[in-house]
């Protein structure tokens, strides 16, 4: 695997350790999502230049453009929150819990 | 919600499915995915109230992490072999395996990654639950069903059994009948998957008969709003009929011989038998006694006690339910009295 591969490969991984783990406010995981779908963006970019898929020069547009959709759904979902608790840490939804 | 916003919200969650069931392509599949689970916040996020925002607010987290994990399977799948067909997963190839179970796990809620299920259930209305726990099941399911040659089954099989133990005893202390279904929905899926890699038509036969009694269930709730276990005990003056076609339906859920919930699980745990399984065969019948047992428990305070009630419930017969539901009849019958049709498949396979 080249180093760049792996490199990218190390991104998502943190991006996704992230998602996971720092669980403290809304906002620094909806960045989370984004840095993943930034580092499939430049991964599937690479690979397909790489391995020279002529059909497949669409598809990281349509990974951006579902991208934008999925940041959008999740920043008004994040302006429902911090309209309803007055902020927007994770914590403080635990309404439904069992 | 407005009705021209509703048909093309409604209209969308449809063509994602169908997407992701029709295509072989996988980026096709993640993309409907995708928009299958970006047009149901709007409908999750219906009545708008801090309960409903915060199982949106879950359901979306969850989801849009299980399809970048599924994203990025499909990348890495592709690196290593230059394929982008659903059937060309290596099932020798550690990463992708492992990483495409989680993200459809997680897509269906199954044991390490069920806890949204019941919370997101609860915070939403019976009808859209309903969606939640039928509808939404249906194009993870499909793509399994699409690639279950490739799946590494000892981690499925994993999978499917802590499924069933969650499913069993998650909801054994649970007053909310949407919790209850929750749970019932995460042991069904365990079910599910636990047959998947010896006979995918099992599945999709347990799946049917799923659907068909969670469509029932959730729709005999939705006549009265019964979402406790202390609304669902003073149904009995309001509508006897609707009560007891609930208890026999919540039977047939559990398995019980006699009705048609029985005949998945006697089909699995046979399959399971014919293929040396029969520890995991054993695990899952008695667990299914767990589910059983948490059902039992909502007809003993349904229809073998009398809660205190005020005088005059007792005339709540003479008010009729306002909604009405298509198809309830037929529905009854189907998910109640289909076990005589067990012959039929023996001839699957």
């Amino acid at each position: 695997m080249p180093s760049i591969s792996i490199n990218i490969i190390l991104a998502f991984t943190a991006a996704l350790l992230g998602m996971l783990m720092f669980r403290s406010h809304m906002m620094s995981s909806l960045l989370c999502l984004e840095g993943m779908m930034l580092s499939m963006f430049i991964l599937s970019t690479l690979i397909i230049l790489n391995m020279q898929f002529t059909m497949s020069f669409i598809m990281p547009i349509l990974l951006l453009v579902f991208a934008a959709c999925e940041a959008a759904i999740g920043l008004a979902l994040l302006v429902t929150v911090s309209n309803i608790y007055g902020l927007d840490h994770i914590q403080n939804l635990n309404l439904l819990q069992c | 919600m407005k009705l021209p916003i509703l048909t093309i919200v409604m209209t969308t969650i449809f063509t994602g499915t169908m997407l992701t069931m029709i295509s072989s392509h996988w980026l096709l599949i993640w993309i409907g995915l995708e928009i299958n689970m970006l047009s149901i916040i709007p409908i999750l996020t219906k009545n708008q109230k801090p309960r409903s925002t915060e199982a949106a607010t879950k359901y979306f987290l969850t989801q849009a992490t299980a399809s970048m994990l599924l994203m990025f399977t499909i990348v890495f799948n592709a690196m290593h072999s230059g394929q982008w067909t659903t059937t060309n997963i290596d099932p020798n190839n550690m990463i992708v395996s492992l990483t495409m179970i989680i993200a459809l796990t997680m897509k269906l809620g199954m044991t390490p990654f069920h806890f949204w299920v019941p919370e997101v259930t609860q915070g939403v209305s019976l009808m859209t639950g309903m969606l939640l726990l039928t509808w939404q099941k249906l194009a993870p399911i499909s793509i399994m069903m699409q690639m279950f040659t490739s799946i590494n089954s000892i981690i499925l099989l994993l999978i499917a059994l802590m499924s069933v133990l969650v499913g069993g005893w998650g909801g054994l202390n649970q007053t909310q009948l949407r919790k209850i279904l929750a749970y019932s929905s995460i042991a069904h899926m365990g079910w599910m998957m636990a047959i998947l890699t010896f006979c995918p038509s099992l599945t999709m036969l347990n799946l049917l008969i799923y659907l068909m009694l969670t469509i029932i269930m959730f729709t005999m709730l939705n006549m009265n709003t019964n979402t406790t276990t202390l609304t669902l005990s003073n149904l009995w003056n309001k509508s006897p009929t609707i009560t007891m076609m609930i208890l026999i339906s919540l039977l047939s859920l559990g398995g019980l011989p006699p009705l048609t919930g029985f005949l998945p699980k006697w089909v699995i745990i046979q399959e399971l038998t014919k293929n040396n399984n029969i520890a995991m065969a054993t695990v899952m019948a008695i667990m299914a006694l767990l589910n059983l047992y948490f059902y039992m428990r909502l007809i003993y305070s349904t229809s073998l006690t009398l809660f205190p009630t005020p005088n005059n419930i007792k005339m709540k017969w003479q008010f009729q339910p306002k909604k009405r539901s298509l198809f309830l009849s037929p529905l009854i019958i189907l998910s109640t009295l289909t076990l005589p049709l067990s012959p039929v498949f023996s001839t699957l396979n």
